[in-house]
């Protein structure tokens, strides 16, 4: 829409301009008209200046050259020069209107442009979400929902290294169901409300490392710990360690993304497991 | 794992707008072992592109050579044949030797940027990417249809 009200603004400049050029161009002719007119005339009165005496008026049946017979030697010359001076006169206002006009044009083109980014960078956002979305629910039982979440973390958030955890059923303990790029050290069990990631489970409420602080969390390097929420009910925590070498911090997109996995995975590894014990029920 | 619940046939890519003819587009072989990032590529590109899709090396190769698609986008870190073996297979067979091959990776030491030039790639984008950015590469290289 954007687009086509941007090239309908330019299509009409355009044609506004190449108008304006038009009429240029006829004044212009005339002015030449004119300006040969008056070298005839001048090499017509040198001639008889150097031969003497006054030279004959023009013959009546001779070429006009938009001079009237009965004018020959007695229209002013200033009449047609206030002529060509209105000409120019306005033939320089409308240049001057033509170049303000495309100033304009090439304003809104940037702004345009500018535009046009901002959208194709939202489209993609959107796609990553759909994506992760359609893999979410897309799995085929609960392994497949954690091999997705994996998927999401390391490919589109940018870290290879995270752990999955689930809530025990007495709801103490943080038990670890998946993980990805971590030693054994980093996958025990953790005590609700202990560290950052038992404070997650308990508060419900996400980390996200600020730039540079991952050294304070507990355990350390821990760059998020997003809870894994059923509704409004905690049932496990996804820790995300460090980031790969070439990505600096996490952007928007990735907050995004992690709040998707908050919401919806815990309702997907569900689905699908439910969808796996039950094979032979309709999708 | 466990195979994957009976989806709809076909991608299931967001309603973008009328895709270009099928008959004028060029065609894209996307191949990597993360469901996730088919998903991603085949929604960015199906609008300008007819893509196709591969989970691993072995199959990349094999449907490159069945395809003959005019761009391959190539993980690196695949389970049966990892991307550079199979750039290298590709640049190997006659019928595949010419296709321009970005690396599309999570990995971004310089060792493996040259390895995978070295393998026969011709490009290279890092994850996870950006989608304009990779967009942009793939059309500098197979500008879409006038009207997609």
């Amino acid at each position: 829409m954007i687009e086509t009200d941007g090239l309908a603004t330019a299509e009409k400049v355009l044609s506004s301009a190449q108008q304006h050029g038009q009429g240029l161009r006829a004044v212009n002719e005339k002015l030449a008209d004119l300006v040969s007119a008056l070298r005839d005339q001048k090499e017509r009165l040198a001639r008889y200046a150097q031969a003497g005496g006054t030279p004959p008026p023009l013959a009546p049946d001779a070429p006009r050259d938009g001079i009237a017979p009965s004018e020959v030697g007695e229209r002013p010359a200033p009449a047609e020069m206030s002529f060509a001076r209105a000409a120019l006169e306005q033939g320089r206002r409308e240049h001057d209107t033509i170049r303000e006009r495309l100033a304009e044009i090439q304003k809104d083109n940037e702004r345009l442009c500018e535009e046009y980014a901002a959208i194709q960078q939202q489209n993609s956002d959107l796609v990553t979400l759909f994506a992760a979305m359609e893999r979410l629910y897309g799995a085929a039982g609960r392994d497949d929902a954690l091999a997705a979440i994996q998927e999401i973390v390391v490919n589109l958030v940018g870290s290879e290294e995270l752990a999955i955890f689930e809530l025990s059923k007495d709801g103490r303990r943080l038990l670890p169901a998946h993980a990805f790029g971590l030693g054994p050290a980093e996958l025990r069990d953790v005590a609700v409300g202990c560290g950052t990631i038992g404070r997650v489970a308990a508060d419900g409420v996400p980390f996200v490392a600020a730039d540079g602080a991952r050294a304070a969390t507990d355990p350390p390097r821990l760059t998020a710990c997003i809870p894994l929420k059923l509704g409004e009910r905690v049932t496990g925590a996804l820790a995300v360690y460090g980031l790969l070498d070439h990505k600096h911090a996490l952007r928007g997109l990735d907050r995004e993304l992690l709040a998707l996995i908050e919401k919806h995975a815990a309702a997907a590894m569900r689905t699908s497991a439910l969808r796996e014990a039950a094979p032979d029920r309709p999708a | 794992m466990a195979e994957r619940a009976e989806a709809p046939k076909g991608p299931a890519a967001p309603p973008q707008g009328d895709p270009a003819p099928a008959a004028g587009r060029r065609k894209i072989l996307a191949v990597d072992d993360s469901e996730t990032v088919l998903l991603v590529e085949r929604s960015l590109l199906s609008r300008s592109y007819l893509v196709v899709t591969a989970k691993n090396g072995e199959e990349g190769v094999a449907k490159a050579i069945a395809e003959r698609p005019d761009l391959i986008l190539m993980d690196v870190m695949m389970p049966r044949m990892n991307g550079f073996d199979a750039v290298r297979r590709l640049r190997s067979e006659p019928a595949t030797r010419n296709i321009p091959v970005i690396m599309v990776t999570t990995r971004s030491e310089a060792q493996n940027v040259q390895t995978g030039y070295e393998s026969g790639c011709t490009d290279y984008v890092t994850k996870p990417f950006d989608g304009p950015a990779l967009l942009a590469k793939v059309k500098s290289r197979l500008p879409p249809p006038r009207d997609a």
